[in-house]
């Protein structure tokens, strides 16, 4: 074990740490558009609306997300129609590319937590806010979405440790976020344990931040469950 | 002095019912109900469960979508029309159903207090987002109903924190928040623990001697009896006897009342 290696090492791999902060903040950001979207939608009531959230659902939750990061980043290109369109310089760049197949992916797992939170949401509390003149809309905002987003937090939380995680697939198209940066050095030292070791070393950290701000967003939003004890 | 000012025209009564159906798939809760309250009344709705109590309790604020009939609230009709071909019964317009809503107070049996918010948060929260309510005012009123119902201590629990009884005093005082012209109860007292039923029945009695015209689904009938200006009975979707509680809870004329009482008498004082 070439601990000097790895001490010497550590600079160079927390250089990725923004670009591997960037890939979780973006994605887990627009995820969480994409999810709330997809769950109102697959809740909607219209039968071919629900079908096809569904079917995202269904697809990027069923597929490898390597292999949903090597469709957008390799796929997409060859065909012309997307190499003409507005979308192409967008779609060229290899970070928009994972950002894009992260944020898909999580999209459809968090749709998933969220629309299961909003049907746990007691009928009872609902129609207390209807019988007390609220609209649909009003019930929905007021009631059942801050019911339903506490409801989902340690699901969503699992969600996020794993999209800390995924973001390391992002080295596979070229992106020199902390994976990639290992990946390199591996390639100029061959010192592969050591150097993997410090790249997991720097996910368990993040991670355990990630997992102390759920808590923390938890803890803060639930006083009543901690009232109870 | 009279609690019930004589009204002949059905248009100023507080709540008239007429003639209303509501059918579950294939069974047929309410064959044709009618029902006025004036204002000032106290009307109970007993019977067995299954006999429609609660479903035309829910009916009334459109908790329930009646399949026929006529609700009028305050003079004004609620709208309804046929929807899918005629199978299905719908508000006419959602707004006038929302709008009558916050004319009529209603108390769940199982308080349906919203778990994320504060004693105090519960009962502002339609005051200030539907009716407009500047906030200040609303907290100001709130304590005010909170000291009514006796839980004013309690403003800043959750209602985890609080017992059934308390719960249910909370729930009540989130309704009377609304200023409402009608207070419906659903079987208030029915998910309580018997000794904290009494402290829930003495604030619904209050409002009661304060003159604010009720409708209740209730089991107690010894507290029927003393608070109500008229009992209706329901059986199987109809009303089967109704009149004053001296009447109805002591001399029915019907045999079904009479058994009924025989089984629910006992006990209640």
């Amino acid at each position: 074990m070439n601990w000097q290696l790895m001490w010497d090492s550590l600079p160079r791999m927390l250089g990725g740490m923004g670009l591997t902060l960037q890939l979780i903040g973006g994605s887990l950001a627009l995820g969480a558009v994409v999810a709330f979207a997809v769950a109102l939608l697959r809740l909607s009531g219209n039968r071919p609306v629900e079908w096809i959230a569904g079917a995202y659902v269904f697809v990027f939750r069923g597929t490898p997300l390597l292999v949903q990061i090597f469709l957008i980043y390799y796929g997409l290109g060859q065909f012309e129609f997307v190499r003409d369109s507005i979308l192409w310089p967008v779609l060229r760049e290899p970070m928009w590319c994972a950002i894009l197949a992260l944020t898909l992916n999580t999209g459809a797992y968090t749709s998933e937590v969220l629309r299961g939170a909003i049907l746990s949401v007691p009928q009872g509390q609902i129609e207390a806010a209807r019988a007390c003149g609220m609209s649909r809309a009003l019930a929905f905002r007021r009631i059942v979405l801050p019911v339903a987003v506490r409801q989902m937090l340690p699901a969503y939380g699992n969600e996020v440790i794993l999209m800390v995680k995924a973001s390391s697939l992002a080295s596979t198209i070229t992106l020199m976020e902390i994976t990639g940066i290992a990946r390199r050095m591996i390639a100029q030292t061959f010192a592969v344990f050591e150097l993997f070791i410090v790249a997991g070393a720097i996910y368990l950290i993040l991670n355990f931040v990630a997992s102390r701000l759920i808590k923390y967003a938890e803890w803060r939003l639930t006083p009543y469950l901690r009232a109870r004890a | 002095m009279h609690r019930h000012p004589p009204v002949s025209d059905t248009a100023s009564a507080a709540v008239v019912v007429e003639d209303l159906h509501k059918r579950f798939g294939e069974l047929e809760v309410l064959k044709g109900v009618s029902l006025t309250a004036r204002e000032g009344d106290v009307i109970t709705l007993i019977g067995s469960s299954g006999s429609g109590k609660s479903t035309l309790l829910r009916c009334i604020n459109m908790l329930e979508i009646p399949d026929e009939g006529r609700i009028v609230i305050g003079g004004e009709a609620i709208g309804l029309k046929k929807a899918r071909g005629g199978r299905v019964t719908v508000p006419a317009d959602t707004r006038q159903v929302e709008r009558i809503r916050t004319k009529l107070g209603m108390v769940f049996q199982s308080f349906n207090l919203w778990t994320h918010m504060t004693i105090l948060q519960n009962v502002i929260e339609a005051p200030i987002h539907v009716l407009g309510v500047p906030r200040l005012e609303a907290v100001e009123r709130a304590r005010m109903l909170l000291d009514k119902v006796g839980i004013l201590a309690k403003a800043d629990s959750y209602p985890v924190q609080l017992s059934g009884g308390q719960q249910q005093r909370a729930a009540i005082a989130r309704a009377l928040a609304m200023q409402p012209k009608v207070m419906l109860f659903d079987e208030p007292t029915s998910a309580l623990d018997p000794e904290l039923v009494g402290e829930v029945l003495r604030v619904i009695r209050q409002l009661a001697d304060e003159g604010n015209t009720m409708i209740l689904v209730t089991h107690e009938m010894g507290f029927a009896r003393e608070v109500a200006s008229k009992v209706v009975f329901l059986h199987q979707g109809r009303i089967e006897e109704e009149g004053a509680p001296d009447k109805v809870l002591t001399n029915p004329d019907s045999d079904r009342v009479r058994q009924f009482l025989s089984r629910h008498l006992s006990g209640a004082a």
